[in-house]
This record gives structure tokens, sequence and C-alpha cells, in this order.
């Protein structure tokens, strides 16, 4: 099954960074949102995305928010959610991974991080 | 009788209100002092109160120009991601042309192996093509030049990767922006309550960062895999915890 990929960031950069990463991981297929909201109603349109990427510090709705809002919503509860940011303190892991995070990655990442974790999540998937 | 204590009373009095009167007289240059003090004090406050209102009035400028300074690097980031794409268009085309030319030499080696066996007979003509093998071996030249395109695109990549530090320089640009915007509001505050005679202290401590703000307060560029660790500790202890509850799930 081919991933489609929705990436939240309200950084352009990240977002752009975020793509070359998994383009050079031989992912072709992407969606982009720059917020939690814009990623809920892009999440309500397109029910091929099978993958969220998501940064937590962001306006209007947070990263953690919008894990929150997926995974109360049946429809879309299923999609494994990796969150990429810059939290690193051990509360904020731990408060993500209440919100039922699949994994999490502390920017700066590395390529070799960000394939490991996909691998991972998509591992405990299938 | 009641005559002589009334009077003896009145100077009692009289002791007493000269000793005030001594008393005042030491009194006079202190009070003096205060006043003058008071005197000096009160434009110094009157100063401290106009640069504070100056300073604070400043502060808006600050906030705004960081904000630019966030635009800028942004822009300047993207302008060089757009650059890296364009590289990185050119080393594929670069990689696509190399792999043609290779597949090229696999068929023009072919080409000549026939050749050789052809003028086989013919020392002139073998002599000639083992000459021409020499100095026609691109083989020699394109090996280096995909591993070059291969270290090309590693560190056009490494240079996207460090990019990174655009965003987490932008949240503590956001940071530091709130805590200007904090310290504004204190200020004005302070201001005010010169003007009603009642100074506050200004407590940096109180300033708050909300829980969900567009950016971390804490954002560090670092490559320690510290914090990376320890997500991996705690997402891992969820998974065996997880993994856990299915088994008891099962054998209930």
């Amino acid at each position: 099954m081919e991933l489609r990929f929705l990436i939240v960031d309200d950084s352009m950069t990240m977002r752009r960074i975020v793509i070359n990463s998994l383009r050079n991981l031989g992912y072709a297929n992407f969606v982009e949102a720059g917020d939690g909201k814009e990623a809920l109603d892009k999440l309500a349109l397109d029910s091929a995305i099978n993958f969220i990427i998501t940064d937590w510090n962001m306006p209007i709705v947070s990263g953690l928010e919008l894990i929150k809002a997926i995974r109360s919503d049946p429809k879309i509860a299923h999609i494994p959610v990796l969150m990429v940011t810059t939290r690193g303190i051990k509360e904020d892991i731990i408060e993500a991974l209440k919100a039922k995070v699949n994994n999490y990655i502390v920017k700066p990442f590395t390529p070799h991080i960000l394939k490991e974790k996909i691998e991972q999540i998509l591992a405990i998937a299938s | 009788m009641k005559k002589v204590t009334n009077l003896s009373e009145l100077f009692e009095k009289l002791d007493d209100l000269k000793t005030v009167f001594r008393y005042g007289e030491k009194l006079i240059p202190v009070i003096q002092g205060l006043v003058d003090f008071m005197r000096d004090t009160v434009p110094l406050l009157e100063n401290i109160n106009t640069s504070i209102a100056e300073s604070t009035s400043k502060i808006p400028k600050a906030t705004s120009q960081i904000h630019n300074i966030t635009s800028a690097t942004e822009l300047a980031t993207t302008e060089i991601l757009d650059i890296i794409d364009v590289i990185s268009n050119d080393i594929s085309t670069a990689e696509e042309s190399i792999s043609t030319l290779i597949k090229n030499e696999k068929e023009k080696e072919e080409i000549f192996l026939a050749m050789k066996a052809l003028v086989i007979n013919n020392p002139e003509a073998s002599a000639l093509l083992i000459r021409y093998e020499a100095i026609n071996n691109v083989n020699l030249i394109l090996s280096p030049l995909v591993e070059l395109f291969e270290k090309i695109r590693s560190n056009v990549y490494n240079i996207t990767l460090s990019l990174q530090v655009q965003d987490i320089t932008a949240q503590q640009l956001a940071a530091v922006n709130h805590l200007i915007e904090s310290v504004q509001e204190k200020l004005s505050a302070l201001v005010i309550d010169f003007e009603v005679t009642n100074v506050s202290v200004l407590d940096s401590s109180t300033i708050q960062v909300a829980h969900n703000a567009a950016f971390d307060p804490n954002a560090r560029y670092s490559r320690s895999l510290d914090n990376q660790n320890v997500a991996d500790a705690l997402v891992k202890d969820q998974m065996d915890r997880a993994s856990q509850d299915e088994i008891d799930r099962i054998f209930s």
C-alpha cells in the first residue's frame, strides 16, 4: 500500500525539509498543512491520507490538540501519527504518549531517525 | 493657694514647651534635609517614569524587528532550499546522463571485443585497437564521477537538514518576543503605579508562556541525542505496556 503523508508544521522550512527527507527515503505522496486545524480540514476531505507527521507548537490548533482530535474521531483514529518537535523534555513526551502519538522525534532530526521511526510504526501497524 | 498651683503648672508647661522648641530647633535641619531630599528625588522619579514610558513605547518596534528577522531568515532559507532543489535536479540529470554513458560503454565494449576478434590475424589493426582502447577507457572517468555526484548529493542533503536551525531559532526568537511583550505589560503597569504612588515590583519569574503557544521557549539546536534517547525509552516503555495489556486481554 502506498503511503500518503500529511505533513503538519507551521514552518514552511520544516515542511520542505521533512518532504525532502521522505523523498530521499523513496516516498513520493504528500499533503501539507500549516497548523492542526488545516490538518483536520485536509483529513476530512482526503481519505487517502494514511500517515501523519506533525509538529507540536503551532498556532490555532497545536500538534497535541490535533492528535487528541484524531484519536477521538473513529473515522481517522487509526491513522498513525509521528510527532517531530523541539519539545524534548520528559513531561512533554509523556503528554504526547498519553494523547496516543505513535512515535516521537526531537528536532533537529536525522534521516536515519526519521526512517527508523516510520519503519517502527509501519511494523506495528502491519 | 490655687493661684500658686496654677502658676507652677504654667511654668511646668512653659518648660515643656521650651523643651519642645529645643527639639524643634534640632529637628528643623533634619526636616529641611528631608524636604531637600524629596525635592531632589521627585525629578529623579519623574525621570525614571519618563524613561520607563519611553522604553515601553520602543518595545513594539523591537518585537516587530525580531519578527522581521524571523521572516527574513525564513525567506532566505526558502531561497536556499530552492537552490538546493535546483542542484538536486541538476545532479539527477547528470546522474541519468552518466547512467546512459555507462550503458553505452558496455555496448561499446561488446562491439570492441567483436572487432578485436575480427582483426585477430591483422597485427597492425590489433595494435591500433589496443591503442584506441587505452585512450578511450571512459569507465575510468565515469566511476569516480558517480562517486563524486553521490558525495555532492549527500552534502546537499546535509545542508537541507542543517536548515532545521531556522525553525529552531524562529521559535527561540518568538519566545524572546513573548518575553519582551510580557516585560512591556509589566512596565506599562509600573508607569501607572508610579502615578498612583504605589510602586509594584517587576518580577520576571511571573512571566508565563502558555502551554499551547506556537513556539517552544526551550527550543535548542543540538546534535546531542540525549532527548531523543529519552523519547525512545518512553515510547518503548509505552509499546511494551501496550503489548502486555494485549497479552493480558487474550488470557483473561
